[in-house]
């Protein structure tokens, strides 16, 4: 195997021999694939293989106002399934009914039969008449109000051929503070001190270097962490810090003329709806907090996602969820166009008219990319939009083009460029020029804000949010799917750690890391090829990988968006001018492959289109 | 004919009319310098030479040839070379070398008492460095002349510019052959005899 290295390119040879551990798993790999041939077995799952069925979800959960829960009997076994039996059990079965009538019949293997549940809240007002058994000299559980309802429980039994499968009912009516406003709260920090602001931080720096390394350049670099002696580079990270200083201790001017009020209300007014539209962004699917460890099936995570048991990784479940979007959307409008006119200044007021009326025109164009979506999927709810995608098809798959227009349209949204008539950096001015300090910088901030919410926008809505392909609640549909996720990602960061190692010798550690916990899911992989593991996981595992998904699929498509922004108008050269760049580039000394004029490509077709249009 | 002219055809086919053929083979180009950069050992394609960072030595990045803070050069004893011909403040045009010679006592050259260079002054133009017949003063120290507070410091004398300086083992005098002898015989531009 080493003899064949003599034949590679010297470089990439010294690269592969750098990767011991890389080594090691193809030999591991290659000494397992022929178990794998042998391996007919199913692998392993919770359900217990008598019973040859289950139900989902496993347990039932009502509130007062909770709609009649669907519980399905699956047929796990070879044989048919006959029902003859389903009954309510438990101290309170007498509050709860089966409304279907089917709850006798035969289920044919793999096929699943429905009946529904509902609770009959009335009867469980209080003041309750449970005399629940008290131990000697235990605490009598306190009276309930009138108002009240009291904790109920039964179960829900099936029984067939001989086996018998059950589901545990509970009813309670949760404390709003605990179960509504702790968790929403919760989530909010989360998602926006936890994920968005930092990004966007972190944006205002990748900019820079991401367009410094696509043009050449070195890029921010200096600004460093300092512990004593020691100082921590990272690749100029920290610069956004020094940002944030420089811009809280500059001057806080206000001119002269300007509407004093609006004129410091004007960038919370742009600020704050790029925030607030997060409110309908879903981030994962439903955590169940009890059930942590369990393995869970679609349904159970259903039950917990409406605040039974659990809550949606979403702020805000709205059934009009892209409606509220558009709302929020054009309220931004007010930043743009208040900032222009408290500023008192006629530049500033062409600008914020341009920023207006392009934000509002291109309202329609991102309305109408999105229709096509909404009739493949039937719905305008962000979640449900993304469990649809999961049990068909992704939106970029249904929907290509709407992809492309709606990028198209996301990046006029944001005002970048090559849409950014708004602010022109170079040429014109916008409507924050007499905007300084922290009060620019809001703007600046909610700009990439905004940039993220596109990003989170398309991954929702054409690349299935959190979901990973072939994965549900319980985990991979198949072993070989959990392979190939393991593979794929052990590779990529495999890839990325060694380009870091090699990079710099600051990024030895970063590297090294990245490399070993690469390593890691290619060794997971490999345990799943020999134990078949991965088609049945604990809920927090299904969550934590959903939760990162989501967050690479926004990354990602940030730098894309970056991508697109520093490829279609590079700084300070003016987009629309020179010579048309498939001629130009066949009489440049380096065969055009210096960035301006290739990358200005679109840019000058669009020149010569729009000369010969004139 | 004229020469250079090229003619290009302005019609649009449909690839200039879909516009993303062209956006997306400019977003692999900028994609290809991105990775690149990033992934390759050292700086890939980036030329910028990082100049002040501690572990960047600029004198890597000098030529040879650039001409720096004048050294003068001392002998196998540690005296200095320059016997104060004056040569190199004669050439000068900025007049900013001042030379006070004195007797070596070795009956044969004389040596400078002081030798100063006023860096304020001197325009870096090096004719001192050609004019100087005994290897003496060089200007390969590849340092730029610092900022200083004090006009006074920038006047370099015979001991701060011999700090800079080092062993020269050219033959004192000039060991060169005679010319005549090495100089061709005939030389080919003059074979031509107009008679």
């Amino acid at each position: 195997m080493f003899n064949a290295l003599v034949s590679l390119p010297p470089r990439l040879a010294a690269t592969l021999r750098r990767l011991p551990v890389a080594w090691v798993w193809l030999a591991v790999v290659s000494l397992m694939l022929p178990a794998t041939a042998c391996d007919g077995e199913d692998p392993p799952s919770s359900v217990d293989a008598g019973a040859q069925m289950h139900l989902e979800p496993a347990r039932l959960v009502f509130h007062p106002d909770t709609a009649p829960i669907a519980v399905d009997i699956v047929n796990d076994g070879k044989d048919p399934l006959f029902i003859n039996n389903a009954r309510l059990e438990g101290p309170d079965w007498s509050s709860f009914q089966i409304t279907d009538a089917r709850t006798s019949g035969i289920i044919a293997p793999g096929e699943r039969a429905t009946v529904h549940i509902e609770v009959d809240a009335a009867s469980l007002k209080g003041p309750g008449d449970a005399r629940p058994i008290v131990a000697a000299g235990a605490e009598p559980p306190e009276p309930i109000g009138p108002d009240e309802y009291r904790v109920g429980e039964a179960s829900l039994r099936f029984s067939a051929n001989g086996a018998e499968v059950s589901a545990p009912i509970v009813f309670e009516d949760p404390p709003w503070f605990g179960q509504y406003f702790l968790p929403a709260l919760l989530k909010i920090l989360a998602l926006v001190m936890g994920f968005i602001m930092p990004l966007a931080s972190l944006l205002t720096w990748l900019e820079r270097k991401q367009s410094a390394m696509m043009q050449d350049r070195l890029g921010p670099n200096m600004a460093a962490l300092g512990f004593g002696k020691v100082k921590l580079r990272l690749w100029g990270i920290p610069h956004f810090i020094a940002d944030g200083v420089k811009m809280l201790f500059k001057e806080d001017f206000i001119p002269k003329y300007a509407h004093r009020a609006l004129y410091s209300l004007a960038p919370l007014f742009a600020f704050a709806p790029a925030l607030v539209v997060f409110a309908i962004m879903p981030f994962g699917d439903a955590v169940c907090y009890d059930h942590l460890g369990d393995v869970l099936s679609q349904a159970d995570v259903d039950q917990c996602a409406d605040g039974r048991g659990g809550t949606a990784l979403q702020i805000a479940h709205i059934d009009v969820g892209l409606l509220y979007y558009f709302a929020i959307a054009s309220l931004a409008t007010y930043g743009t166009a208040l900032a222009g006119w408290s500023s008192y200044n006629k530049w500033a007021i062409l600008g914020s008219l341009r920023a207006s009326a392009q934000m509002i025109s291109y309202e329609v164009a991102i309305g109408l990319t999105i229709v096509g979506a909404l009739l493949v999927y039937g719905t305008l709810e962000p979640h449900a939009l993304v469990r649809a995608q999961m049990d068909s098809y992704w939106g970029i798959v249904l929907q290509p083009v709407g992809l492309i227009l709606f990028m198209t349209a996301g990046i006029a949204e944001t005002k970048r460029a090559p849409f950014d008539l708004p602010e022109g950096e170079s040429e014109i001015i916008g409507y924050f020029i007499e905007y300084s300090g922290m009060r620019f910088g809001l703007f600046f901030l909610a700009e990439f804000i905004e940039v993220i919410f596109m990003s989170a926008m398309v991954a929702t809505l054409f690349l299935g949010g959190w979901s990973v392909p072939f994965m549900g609640a319980h985990g991979f549909e198949t072993a070989w799917a959990a392979q190939l996720f393991l593979t794929m990602l052990g590779l990529g960061l495999t890839v990325i750690g060694v380009g870091a190692w090699r990079a710099s010798k600051h990024g030895e550690t970063f590297g090294v890391l990245l490399v070993t916990v690469g390593s890691l899911h290619l060794f997971g992989a490999a345990y799943s090829l020999f134990t078949g593991w991965g088609t049945a996981l604990p809920h927090i595992l299904v969550i934590a990988i959903g939760l990162l998904t989501w967050g690479a699929k926004v990354f990602i498509l940030c730098w894309v968006q970056l991508l697109i922004r520093w490829t279609l108008r590079p700084a300070d050269e003016p987009g629309l001018e020179g010579p048309a760049s498939a001629v130009d580039r066949q009489h440049r000394p380096d065969g055009g492959d210096r960035v301006p004029h290739a990358a200005r490509g679109a840019a000058s077709h669009l020149a010569r289109f729009m000369e010969l249009r004139r | 004919m004229t020469i250079g002219v090229k003619k290009v055809s302005l019609t649009r086919t449909t690839r200039d009319q879909i516009f993303l053929p062209a956006i997306l083979e400019g977003l692999l180009t900028t994609a290809r310098h991105f990775f690149k950069n990033t992934l390759t050992p050292g700086m890939g394609d980036i030329d910028t030479i990082r100049y002040g960072e501690p572990e960047v030595d600029v004198k890597d990045y000098y030529p040879d040839r650039f001409r720096g803070v004048h050294r003068l050069m001392y002998r196998e004893d540690g005296s200095v070379r320059c016997v104060a011909c004056m040569c190199c403040s004669t050439v000068c045009p900025a007049r900013c070398i001042y030379i006070h010679a004195e007797d070596r006592r070795d009956d044969q050259e004389k040596a400078p008492a002081s030798f100063v260079i006023d860096e304020l002054k001197c325009v870096v133009c090096g004719f001192c460095v050609e004019a100087c017949p005994c290897d003496a003063i060089r200007m390969d120290t590849k340092e730029h002349m610092v900022p200083t507070e004090t006009r006074e410091e920038a006047v370099l004398g015979k001991i701060d510019l011999m700090k800079r300086g080092g062993p020269s083992v050219a033959v004192q005098g000039g060991a060169a052959p005679n010319y005549r002898e090495v100089a061709p015989k005939r030389d080919p531009r003059f074979e031509h005899d107009p008679q």
